[in-house]
């Protein structure tokens, strides 16, 4: 994981908040992801204008991972894609 | 799947399915809304493009269109096209025998429909029983025009008693054709009440088919048979309901229900004419009921966690009773046998 990484999603795929967090859909399962990650990102952070640096700045080593390992589960599971910003 | 996020409550419905008109140029037999006429003061142009935004401003996913022929409302076009525009996913339920290149080739061009195409049979004569005479030809058409188009495309068969020896078959067809398979589950609502004892799959269809699901990770059966999901396929889908949790149905006329096999007045959920949909998603005191909906009778099962007492539509068609568990789950299918197998040998 690049903290210079920006993630859009993928066409087939939406996703919004919910209380717990994101729900994730993508239209070729169909198939749902829940991710459980409170207020620390939003739908509008996959447009992939944004640096992962940039949205958790100020994040402690252990959010750090805990996105990044999401992250990088998403974009395995095809609801990502990654888009360097430079 | 988490169900602990689905049971702490979802915002809106991840899809809805949208009956748009009731109206049918076909009067299958095993029709779950006993489709003919367009209703009554069926939704005008401009309450079904109103409709489309607040599903937009509520953030649903997908928008999953039936009927009825979707194709014979002529305003149905620009209800897809009003989707679109908000990226909202589309799935069409159609019986193939309106589509033509011109129309395939406008669905093609959004990039955000699919399209279900229903045909019952391997055989002519076999879906001509359950669809009418000309459908088997139809349908097989208007598949071969969408393989070509672009649009992501399946054959949809309702698993019945006359075309379960079939399936195999349909599911090679689709392949041939360049399509994907999916199989719905045969409920007793609409037409398929009056037909249920000759069409309704017997327990060893039911059993025999469970166990070829088994083996055919890419057939698709929506939500409709987590009940009888076997084990090789637990995690590709559902293994509760999902009525009033993650989806909704809503009629012609605008009146919302938990779903399609559950639309009469007792489970009238509101209409998009008094409330607004998310006052309805949320407020809905039959929507509430089905979300606290417990099957305590199946939680000894060995079965449960997998099926959660199975479709609570089919309990009550069957048995005038939602938490009574799903009168054609895999256990009872297996039971049913073992006793029809006890009085045959005594």
């Amino acid at each position: 994981m690049s903290l210079e990484t920006a993630y859009i999603l993928h066409p087939a795929c939406r996703v919004r908040e919910e209380a717990f967090g994101l729900l994730f859909y993508d239209s070729r399962g169909p198939r749902l992801l829940f991710a459980e990650t409170g207020r620390l990102l939003t739908p509008e952070f996959f447009r992939g204008q944004e640096s992962l640096h940039c949205r958790l700045l100020g994040c402690g080593a252990a959010e750090l991972d805990r996105v990044g390992n999401l992250l990088g589960k998403l974009v395995t599971k095809g609801y990502l894609r990654e888009q360097p910003l430079c | 799947m988490s169900n602990r996020f689905v049971e702490m409550g979802l915002r809106s419905p991840v899809n809805l399915t949208w009956e748009v008109t009731f109206a049918c140029n076909l009067r299958c037999r095993h029709c779950l809304s006993a489709s003919a006429e367009a209703a009554v003061n069926e939704l005008t142009t401009s309450e079904a493009l109103g409709l489309v935004e607040q599903i937009h401003q509520a953030g649903v996913f997908q928008i999953n269109f039936g009927g009825g022929e979707p194709f014979l409302r002529p305003d149905f076009e620009e209800i897809l096209q009003g989707c679109h525009r908000r990226g909202i996913m589309t799935c069409i339920s159609t019986n193939g025998t309106l589509l033509d290149p011109p129309l395939a080739k406008r669905l093609a061009a959004s990039g955000l429909v699919a399209i279900q195409v229903s045909l019952d049979g391997a055989w002519q004569a076999t879906c001509e029983a359950i669809r009418g005479r000309g459908t088997h030809a139809a349908a097989i058409g208007a598949l071969e025009l969408l393989a070509s188009s672009g649009i992501p495309t399946s054959i949809n068969t309702v698993l019945t008693s006359l075309n379960a020896r079939e399936i195999p078959d349909l599911q090679a067809l689709a392949k041939t054709l360049g399509v994907s398979f999916r199989v719905s589950r045969f409920r007793p609502s609409g037409r398929g009440t009056d037909n249920w004892q000759d069409l309704r799959p017997q327990p060893e269809q039911l059993l025999d088919f469970s166990e070829w699901l088994g083996h055919q990770g890419d057939v698709r059966t929506g939500d409709s048979f987590f009940s009888l999901m076997p084990q090789e396929r637990q995690g590709l889908g559902l293994n509760l309901c999902g009525a009033a949790k993650l989806t909704a149905c809503v009629g012609p006329t605008g009146n919302f229900y938990p779903c399609a096999f559950l639309q009469r007045e007792e489970f009238f959920a509101g209409s998009i004419r008094d409330q607004s949909f998310q006052e309805i998603w949320e407020g809905a005191p039959i929507y509430d009921s089905l979300r606290n909906l417990r099957i305590r009778s199946c939680e000894e099962c060995q079965r449960f966690d997998q099926c959660h007492g199975g479709c609570p539509a089919v309990a009550y068609h069957l048995k005038s009773e939602m938490d009574g568990g799903d009168p054609e789950c895999l256990e009872r299918c297996v039971s049913s046998l073992a006793e029809e197998r006890t009085t045959a040998a005594a």
